[in-house]
């Protein structure tokens, strides 16, 4: 079973959500597949046992075979290669990998070579449970291989949390990969709302079932709850606004730390999603 | 000798554009001739590589002088590997001020890049 959470909006509280979970199942496996800026492991503080070098390749022209016929640009949809009639100039920061151009290549021209660009860490955290995630390198661009890797580690594992990029980029549908379920993350405000509607026609363009958890609670209007309610969106749980929350985050401490009613909201909110998902499996 | 210049319409009274890689038009004026045509600009809405479009189009017009407000890192590199000189639009508003100021030598050539772009692919 593979749970992610994921929000739309930046900020709403899906690392909050996830690793407030994660500290509550500790059979679980969490990722972190927010590569950009991963940050479960400030609260999750695991013990790194393991480690590991993402590469991608791009290619490279070889001047003294190519014959100038421009095919490899025109078929590149990233534009990652300029070609003249006397120069032909590939761009590695734009190249997706996809191999295209070294199979199109008419004389042979095109091969491929490798780059760092980022790397997964693997470890235990404070509360027993397993924290795999990615951290992008600095000035590289797209994470979605360190996301897929992430994805492969965790393939066989019964019980999978993944704390997903935010927005509906490439980088979020490859968290989704061989997702069961989906926790929404939103708040009661119109940027929440707004930005949280991109997601819901992301999982229902994939057919990934999934309901609402609504943090900070209490702020805002009632919008998300009228939404929901006309889309029939199922609210597994209401996280309160509350300052003790914000001021454990800020020094690293996780909501179900706090005392016994944060933990039990939390603790409902699993109950409900796990049963949920659960009865979407059987489904 | 083709020069090129970063446009928002189609002839030489038409505003030139702030930007480069999503510039409306590439106005391409021939030198010797005193012609010029318009060239819609493909990379304006692309998603990422909008720079390296701009250069593929000014390649494929055998163009050898782009008069711009700025270029990237990406595209300033690859206008250098192509043999294409850019000059700063500084101070023109149309793009027939411009071309009297690269034509009267007026014109700073681009040497430094500009903001990279965002790449949101």
């Amino acid at each position: 079973m593979k749970i992610a959470v994921l929000s739309g909006k930046g900020g709403t509280g899906k690392t909050t959500v996830s690793n407030n979970l994660a500290a509550l199942v500790p059979e679980a496996v969490l990722i972190d597949c927010d590569v950009e800026e991963p940050n479960s492991h400030i609260f999750m503080v695991p013990l790194i046992s393991g480690e590991l070098e993402i590469q991608t390749r791009y290619p490279v022209i070889d001047e003294e075979k190519c014959i100038h016929c421009q095919k490899c640009a025109h078929f590149c949809r990233f534009n990652a290669i300029i070609a003249g009639p006397s120069l032909t100039m590939p761009l590695k920061d734009l190249c997706h990998d996809c191999g295209g151009c070294e199979l199109l290549c008419p004389v042979g021209a095109i091969s491929y070579e490798n780059k760092d660009i980022g790397r997964i860490y693997s470890g235990t955290s404070r509360f027993g449970t397993r924290l795999i995630y990615g951290q992008l390198h600095i000035a590289e661009l797209v994470g979605v291989k360190i996301i897929n890797e992430l994805n492969r580690q965790v393939k066989n594992m019964s019980l999978v949390i993944a704390d997903s990029p935010p927005g509906t980029s490439c980088a979020t549908v490859a968290a989704l990969d061989d997702c069961d379920f989906a926790l929404i993350v939103t708040e009661p405000t119109p940027f929440g709302v707004s930005d949280m509607k991109m997601v819901v026609e992301l999982l229902r363009g994939k057919n990934i079932p999934f309901t609402v958890v609504i943090n900070k609670a209490g702020l805002g209007n009632n919008e998300v709850y009228q939404y929901c309610n006309g889309e029939n969106i199922l609210i597994s749980g209401e996280i309160p606004f509350d300052r003790s929350v914000a001021r454990a985050y800020a020094t690293g401490e996780l909501a179900v730390e706090i005392d016994e009613e944060h933990r039990s909201l939390y603790l409902d909110l699993w109950r409900n999603v796990f049963a949920e998902s659960e009865m979407n499996l059987e489904d | 000798m083709k020069i090129a210049f970063c446009s928002k319409g189609c002839d030489l009274e038409a505003q030139v554009d702030e930007r480069f890689g999503r510039a409306d038009f590439f106005l391409i004026y021939n030198k010797e001739t005193g012609e010029y045509t318009s060239v819609e600009n493909m990379a304006k809405e692309a998603k990422g590589g909008a720079g390296a479009l701009a250069v593929q189009q000014l390649v494929d017009n055998e163009v050898s002088v782009v008069i711009a407000p700025e270029a990237g890192p990406q595209a300033l590199e690859a206008l250098k590997n192509f043999n294409i000189t850019v000059y700063s639009q500084n101070g023109a508003k149309t793009v027939q001020e411009a071309l009297n100021l690269w034509s009267d030598e007026k014109l700073d050539p681009i040497e430094e890049p500009g903001k990279k772009g965002l790449h949101k692919v």
